[in-house]
């Protein structure tokens, strides 16, 4: 299972095989440019593969004041 | 996708660049759009004293960070708007990074000026986010002057850059478009005033300050929620994802072109006066943050 992680919020989602970054942003509706993607101590680009396990963070990036 | 630079897994992918970087090539890269930044619009000079305006936000700590380590001696200026548990967590994360980074740094509080922001919020009819960015310039502008600071930087980026002109457009205000830019020249008590991060998107001061482990303020300001620049930010998101770099040639096309004719339009206008009661420039007799403190102490 793939635990998602919004950072802003604290709420989780799981999803038992993601291919790339790009389907998961897609599922989640955000853009590439507004989030940071992040797993362990990296980033992720759009194009990167999540596969069946492990944990990803989302933090948003655009200021609100 | 590969490093443009070195060839290494990327972990940065820049669509307006069409390229993407590995973490170390990333840093190189920031920090030398924060150098062209300076150097292309003539912003300041090694030698010039420096302060910058810091919130405790990604893009101030980002770019106080990036100027030490381009070998720039700053000073952080803080103001501590007296906002409950917000302010507390803002101050103590800029103070920290400070001490952490041995960087000067010197905090206004709002409360001790009589103008804690809360109680602006309750006598004040108009959105709080512009009366509290009216007082946090004032601010910024008068401890530079009295201090003599020669030059004012803030933490703006391309982002917010392009949503503060597509607001004014939206408007058509020539005063605005006329002085919107980079740089705003020293003038009377006015401090000259500069962008440094005006060549980098909020995604990649944010990406700066995850990859260097810059621990800043996450959260919003309690009293930010419905800012229209959060909605022309949305919109121009959008354009920028079906138009990689619209951003930037917006904004570019708008310093070489548009500024130049506001500028002719407003050379003009009326000189401002000193305020009545701080002797800062103001339109009217006096400026717009001394009335609200008389407001706040009637």
């Amino acid at each position: 299972m793939v635990t998602i992680v919004m950072e802003s919020t604290g709420e989780r989602h799981e999803f038992r095989k993601l291919n790339t970054v790009i389907q998961l942003l897609n599922k989640l509706k955000l853009k590439s440019s507004e989030v940071l993607v992040i797993r362990g101590r990296e980033l992720l680009t759009p194009d990167r593969e999540i596969g069946t396990q492990g944990e990803i963070r989302i933090r948003h990036v655009v200021s609100r004041g | 996708m590969k490093c443009r630079r070195c060839g290494e897994l990327a972990q940065v992918a820049l669509p307006s660049h069409h390229t993407g970087f590995c973490a170390p090539c990333f840093e190189n890269y920031f920090l030398r759009q924060v150098e062209r930044g300076i150097h292309e619009h003539k912003q300041f000079t090694k030698e010039d004293k420096l302060v910058l305006a810091v919130s405790g936000g990604k893009d101030s700590l980002g770019l106080l960070l990036a100027l030490t380590e381009l070998g720039y001696a700053v000073t952080a200026l803080h103001i501590d708007l007296a906002i409950p548990v917000s302010s507390e967590n803002a101050r103590s994360t800029v103070e920290a990074f400070c001490a952490k980074h041995s960087i000067p740094c010197h905090i206004l509080e709002m409360a001790g000026k009589g103008l804690p922001i809360p109680e602006v919020k309750k006598k004040v009819n108009r959105p709080i986010c512009s009366v509290c960015g009216k007082i946090k310039r004032h601010w910024f502008n008068r401890y530079a002057f009295e201090e003599g600071f020669d030059v004012l930087a803030t933490g703006h980026n391309l982002d917010d850059e392009v949503a503060r002109l597509f607001a004014n457009t939206l408007r058509w205000d020539q005063a605005y478009l006329a002085g919107q830019g980079p740089v705003m020249p020293a003038e009377g008590r006015f401090v000259k005033k500069v962008k440094p991060l005006c060549r980098l998107t909020e995604y990649e001061t944010a990406v700066w300050c995850f990859l260097k482990g810059i621990d800043h303020v996450l959260a919003a300001c309690p009293y930010s929620g419905g800012a229209s620049f959060t909605g022309h930010k949305k919109l121009l998101a959008d354009l920028e994802e079906r138009s990689p770099g619209m951003k930037m040639q917006f904004y570019g096309h708008f310093l070489a072109t548009g500024k130049p004719a506001f500028e002719a339009v407003v050379e003009n206008a009326p000189p401002l006066k000193e305020c009545s009661d701080c002797g800062f420039p103001s339109s009217q007799d006096m400026c717009g943050v001394c009335r609200i403190k008389r407001l706040l102490e009637s």
